[in-house]
């Protein structure tokens, strides 16, 4: 049973395109509408069938391990509930006038190709056509920040284009570097760019060619991923897109991007032993960690705010993959969560732009009085993003301090003191935010907006609550499945 | 005895990925961004004669489409586009720099050295035939990044971008004999769309500030 993985992936594009076609706004709205259950359902059921067979493949174009189906997992669901939010969003500027028909239908085009192209690169088993899926959603990613065309956003957009085209390069250096490695051992096919096969004859390939191969993919997708210091184009990105568009990037791109490096050093560690990308991980996941948390307490515009959490965030992941063993299975969890929560926020953050059409924190306070669904997404989705229980990332990061502890105890107390910082700069951020003197109305919103945002945030925080301390059965199994694939037991103190 | 054996054709490989090479050191000392374009195109000819002799050499026949694309994408389309956006822009030289040309040859040979030193462990892998175009192709990828980063005006941090672009595929073709068509194929597609959607973002540059000199923005800072 293979049609929901290709459901998955065609639906994006098919809602794309059509968006394109038909002529009218609420076709539009329609395609989203149905593209958005189709990703959640289609996400769910590949999941469930990953869990039950360990795999699923459609010939060679499309193939699905435990990794592939934890990313479609969070793609899925957030690219599903970011689709309803972008309905909203887009509905709320078109009515107010911001937008033509034109502009808006092709937003929603370039938004689901972008989506179409995520989920294209997790289910590959070929690094070079996942390379090519990646550049693809970078490329339409390029032209969502520079949507709105003001200078600002062009000026963000231009950043992110040059850096992104760059550190792709890199990536596709490493790449050809797997090749001229493989081939040696694989032949001069496309056998020798599959994961599958790569994953067998690891220990093979030439451990210098293959320890390069991955510097260059830690560099070139560490820039899409935001990490530290190849980070900055991402708070302006992130400031300067839709808000959307913002959601999209923070919760899948870099998560995406993550998923391409591990899958790299999963073939560095079967072919010259954890150590190597593991000391590099650490390093690079501790550094985005402390200039995030350096960042997070001077932030005065609020989508920046959450932009530096991301770069925290995707420290604090890289930094457990980079600790191995119950690490691991804590990075996976952390990045699932984080998706949920940072798109959540962002969603609030949209309202709140929409409300008062500037992003300065410290002139939107009460905002649990004067826009309780904004305020209530971001007191719980920050809540969630600081790291307290009830939440996924309350364990994860518990977890990878443990770990840490066991591991490599000199990082450990580095880590906990950065976490720390983080916590309380963000929460301080937030509290200015919700709470205070009530900052006058600003614009209404429209009862469609708010309608689709509340949605979107509902079954984020839904799903986001239900998972929270807990891991279910389903995704232990998965987890597990992943944690295999490094090649090191698990053992969750 | 044919008159191409294949120390002559090994060769012939290095020296046409040592001409990509010197034509990077071109393009880092001209200031006329029409020359740069040429330059560029150029270099794309020379790339495609290079994967072209590889194909012919070793029978591997799919490396003779990426050359023939790389004659028409990257010898013909790109640099058309690049020109009328020259003329459109009426850009035509590079003032002000932020290294002056004689420093960045100097650094360009360092990231030479750096390139071979690099690659000298993994170098006795490849394919006899055509040892030395991973070092050289990843010194090319490093003078078209350090272009990116001493011009100034997002039309020569294009040509930066697309030198990078000719050193990767030096790279695929000439180390690694090519990667399977269908990558290439993808590869082509990407650069392309790449190339116009940094068009358009210079077009819409230009219409925001009236200018594409990237030093100009700088509203988007900490």
């Amino acid at each position: 049973m293979v049609w929901p993985l290709i459901v998955l992936v065609a639906a994006p594009v098919l809602a794309g395109l059509g968006s394109l076609l038909v002529k009218e706004r609420r076709a539009v709205e329609a395609l989203q509408c149905i593209q958005a259950g189709a990703l959640l359902a289609s996400a769910l059921m590949v999941f469930e069938r990953v869990v039950a067979d360990g795999g699923l493949s459609v010939g060679i174009l499309l193939q699905t391990d435990a990794l592939s189906a934890w990313l479609d997992l969070i793609i899925g669901v957030v690219g599903s509930t970011g689709t309803l939010f972008a309905v909203g969003y887009m509905g709320e500027e078109f009515a107010r006038g911001h937008l033509t028909l034109q502009r808006y239908s092709r937003f929603f085009c370039l938004f689901d190709l972008y989506v179409a192209a995520m989920l294209t690169a997790v289910n590959q088993d070929n690094i070079a056509i996942m390379w090519i899926a990646i550049e693809g959603s970078t490329l339409s990613a390029a032209l969502l920040i520079g949507f709105e065309r003001s200078q600002a956003a062009l000026e963000a957009g231009w950043k992110y284009v040059i850096l992104s085209a760059v550190g792709i390069s890199l990536a596709l250096f490493g790449t050809i570097l797997i090749y001229y490695s493989s081939e040696h051992v694989l032949g001069v096919s496309s056998e020798a760019l599959r994961w599958s096969q790569l994953y067998q004859v690891a220990e093979r390939l030439h451990p210098a060619a293959i320890k390069i191969a991955f510097i260059f993919a830690l560099v070139g997708y560490g820039t899409k991923a935001g990490v530290a210091p190849m980070h900055t184009w991402l708070p302006d990105a992130h400031a300067e897109a839709p808000t959307p568009v913002s959601a999209m990037l923070s919760a899948n791109m870099l998560t995406l991007a993550v998923y391409a490096i591990l899958r790299f050093k999963i073939i560095t560690d079967r072919t010259v032993g954890p150590e190597f990308c593991d000391t590099l991980l650490v390093g690079l996941g501790s550094l985005s960690l402390t200039v995030a948390a350096t960042f997070l307490l001077v932030q005065r515009d609020f989508k920046r705010l959450f932009a530096y959490s991301s770069i925290e965030h995707i420290g604090i992941a890289l930094l457990g993959f980079g600790i191995g063993g119950a690490g691991t299975f804590a990075g996976a969890w952390h990045l699932l969560n984080h998706a949920l929560a940072k798109s959540a926020a962002f969603y609030g953050a949209g309202l709140v732009f929409l409300g008062h059409e500037h992003r300065m924190l410290d002139r939107v306070t009460g905002l649990l009085v004067h826009m309780p669904l904004a305020g209530i997404a971001i007191l719980v989705a920050g809540l969630a993003l600081a790291g307290m229980p009830p939440f996924g990332l309350f364990t994860s990061e518990l977890l990878i301090a443990v770990s840490t502890y066991a591991v490599r105890p000199e990082v450990a107390g580095v880590f906990l003191l950065l976490l720390t910082l983080a916590f309380a700069t963000l929460l301080y951020q937030v509290f200015r935010m919700i709470l205070g003197v009530p900052a006058g109305p600003g614009r209404p919103l429209g009862r469609q907006c708010c309608l689709f945002a509340g949605t979107a945030i509902g079954v984020n925080m839904a799903v986001l609550g239900a998972i929270g301390l807990n891991v279910p059965q389903e995704m232990t199994v998965v987890l597990d499945a992943i944690v295999k694939l490094f090649g090191r037991a698990t053992e969750i103190p | 005895m044919p008159l191409l054996t294949p120390h002559v054709g090994s060769q012939l490989v290095d020296l046409g990925s040592a001409l990509l090479l010197l034509i990077c050191f071109a393009i880092v000392a001209q200031r006329r961004l029409s020359a740069c374009v040429d330059l560029f195109a150029l270099q794309s000819v020379f790339l495609a004669a290079t994967a072209a002799l590889v194909a012919f050499l070793t029978g591997i026949h799919h490396i003779y489409i990426a050359a023939a694309l790389t004659i028409v994408i990257k010898a013909i389309v790109i640099p058309r586009i690049l020109k009328r956006v020259i003329e459109r822009l009426n850009v035509a030289r590079e003032l002000v720099m932020n290294v002056n040309v004689p420093a960045g040859l100097l650094i360009c040979g360092g990231l030479v050295m750096l390139a071979f030193f690099i690659t000298q462990p993994i170098i006795p892998l490849g394919f006899l035939l055509t040892r030395d175009s991973l070092a050289i192709a990843l010194a090319i990828m490093l003078i078209g990044f350090f272009t990116m980063i001493a011009r100034k005006k997002a039309v020569t941090q294009v040509i930066g971008f697309l030198v990078m672009e000719n050193g990767l595929f030096l790279g695929a073709s000439a180390a690694a004999y090519g990667m399977p068509l269908i990558v290439e194929l993808g590869v082509f597609f990407d650069v392309l769309v790449g190339a116009l959607i940094i068009g358009i973002y210079t077009h819409r540059l230009q219409d925001a500030f009236d200018s594409v000199d990237t030093s100009k923005l700088t509203i988007l800072k900490e």
